[in-house]
């Protein structure tokens, strides 16, 4: 039997570990930044966490730091929904007919490795200046990670559940609805996961597109006028957020899928 | 229940299956069944017995209608089986149960599939899992239980499509020994209750004598048909019965070596 103490230190020692670690960081940094001349281009880490937490009340450029956030949530959001729409059902398609796969699988291995970034001028001739181009970039930008997983997932769907499933009477729909989707679900929230973290990623490039708000925004205006505490502040903001989305698509996806949870019980 | 069979004695015909397959190089052919031939009759358990990796899987998926025969045919109660059927239903090694669905959802899958109300197939499911003694864990998934416990959820599934013909793929293959033995007991209590035709596919003696009716004692690769033994010991079977003892020895003395 171990004391409640020691199973309240064993339980939370990779926290404290982690506290630990995060403060020593903030701590060299600090040091670094006063008393040394890297200060010159190193804004210490008290002046970007006060900045940080003032521009909650405080307007940076035209908006406060929520509003920043809400509005490169909301460029986000719309492109991942539609990169979940487009990406699922293609991958599916590629993985369940081989002429699909035949036809589309080699092009989308081509545009693949290009960038997101690299779109830019394209997206601006094709969309605008305005938020279109926006969606577009982060959509390439989560767009494959979703596609490629789904149809990973749907390629390694059992051929003894396949076939178990025929011999219960289900028809070729059924097997379609009732085994590959299902089965391909912990692969589609994998792409899901790497997706929303590469979609917010790509925030900063979609930004730099003509914008007045949003994270990647003070990035970018940061950078036009020098003020490295603004652009340390614009990191720090994609940081949390970008954690927080991670961590509630993974709380998701236990909840939605628990028998895979379980697995190895 | 009473079998979907009425008073036809074959239910499956087996005519004079071979199957080969192309070798891994490609320049020829492996033959792996030759000219297997057998029926099976209504309520029987059969058992196709021998060694190792002697395409007995492959026999019976033939049987199932999920790979076809190179020549030869099956015949499933005078029709000849090209496809999966429900009126077939397969127990298999490594228990392919859906893992996304409870124990419920796999048990009321088939019924599901060919279209059944809800009480309808609640009622067929709640009867099997109560048959395989699993009431209680309707709504446990596969990943939460033990490999034994997941064999019944299969047996129950392949029950609940009320088929005339069961096939079992060496269903207790991977249980260690003692949960083995249980095993063995409880399909016997079970197929007492619910008489099926079984054809039950295994390379362990003891489990063969200890379910069989019939025992097609197969040989190694290409696998023919190399005797047949009529088993009418009483249920339940003893693994020490002096009868049993002398089958046991007899029946090994007369199988291939596996390589």
């Amino acid at each position: 039997m171990e004391s409640k103490t020691s199973r309240f230190m064993r339980k939370n020692m990779a926290a404290f570990m982690t506290i630990v670690a995060f403060m020593s960081l903030l701590l060299v940094w600090e040091l670094v930044a006063r008393f040394t001349n890297a200060g010159m281009f190193l804004p210490p880490a008290s002046e970007i966490i006060s900045k940080f937490v003032e521009s909650f009340t405080v307007p940076i450029g035209k908006h406060r730091m929520l509003v920043h956030i809400g509005v490169s949530l909301y460029r986000v959001g719309v492109a991942f929904i539609f990169a979940t729409i487009a990406g699922i059902f293609l991958g599916v398609s590629m993985g369940y007919s081989k002429t699909v796969e035949a036809i589309i699988k080699p092009i989308f291995e081509f545009i693949r490795p290009i960038p997101p970034l690299a779109w830019i001028p394209m997206s601006i001739l094709w969309f605008g200046l305005g938020d279109q181009s926006k969606f577009f970039i982060i959509f390439l930008g989560c767009f494959c990670f979703i596609t490629v997983n789904t149809y990973d997932g749907t390629k390694n769907v059992d051929h003894v559940l396949l076939g178990a499933a025929r011999m219960l009477g289900a028809s070729e729909r059924q097997v379609f609805f009732r085994v590959v989707l299902p089965s391909s679900i912990p692969y589609i929230f994998a792409g899901l996961q790497i997706a929303i973290t590469a979609g917010w990623s790509a925030v900063v490039g979609a930004e730099m597109v003509r914008s007045d708000e949003g994270v990647g925004w003070l990035i970018v205006m940061g950078m036009t006028n020098g003020n490295t505490v603004q652009i340390m502040v614009g990191m720090l903001a994609i940081g949390i957020v970008g954690y927080i989305l991670a961590t509630a698509m993974a709380k998701l996806e236990g909840r939605l899928c628990i028998w895979n949870q379980q697995q190895g019980i | 229940m009473e079998s979907a069979a009425g008073n036809i004695a074959d239910v499956l015909k087996c005519s004079h299956i071979s199957k080969e397959f192309d070798s891994f190089d490609g320049t020829g052919k492996n033959l792996v069944l030759e000219d297997i031939d057998f029926s099976v009759k209504d309520n029987e358990f059969l058992v196709l017995f021998g060694p190792g990796q002697c395409g007995k899987t492959t026999l019976l998926n033939i049987l199932a209608g999920l790979e076809s025969p190179t020549k030869g045919e099956v015949v499933d109660h005078g029709k000849k089986v090209t496809a999966p059927a429900p009126e077939r239903g397969v127990v298999y090694q490594k228990t392919a149960l859906f893992p996304w669905l409870t124990v419920m959802g796999n048990v009321e899958f088939g019924p599901k599939v060919r279209g059944f109300k809800k009480e309808e197939r609640k009622k067929i499911a709640d009867h099997y899992i109560d048959l395989v003694g699993l009431k209680g864990f309707e709504k446990s998934y596969p990943s939460q239980l033990s490999g034994g416990m997941r064999q019944r959820v299969g047996i129950a599934r392949a029950y609940s499509n009320n088929p005339s013909l069961m096939l079992m793929d060496e269903p207790f293959g991977h249980l260690d020994a003692q949960t083995r033995y249980m095993m063995e007991e409880e399909l016997q209590r079970i197929w007492q209750k619910e008489k099926r035709a079984v054809v039950f596919v295994t390379n362990n003696i003891e489990e063969a004598l200890f379910l069989a009716d019939r025992i097609i004692l197969m040989t190694n690769c290409p696998s023919k048909i190399k005797k047949e033994y009529i088993i009418d010991l009483p249920h339940p079977r003893s693994y020490v019965d002096p009868e049993f003892l002398r089958l046991r020895r007899e029946i090994t003395e007369n199988m291939d070596k596996s390589m």
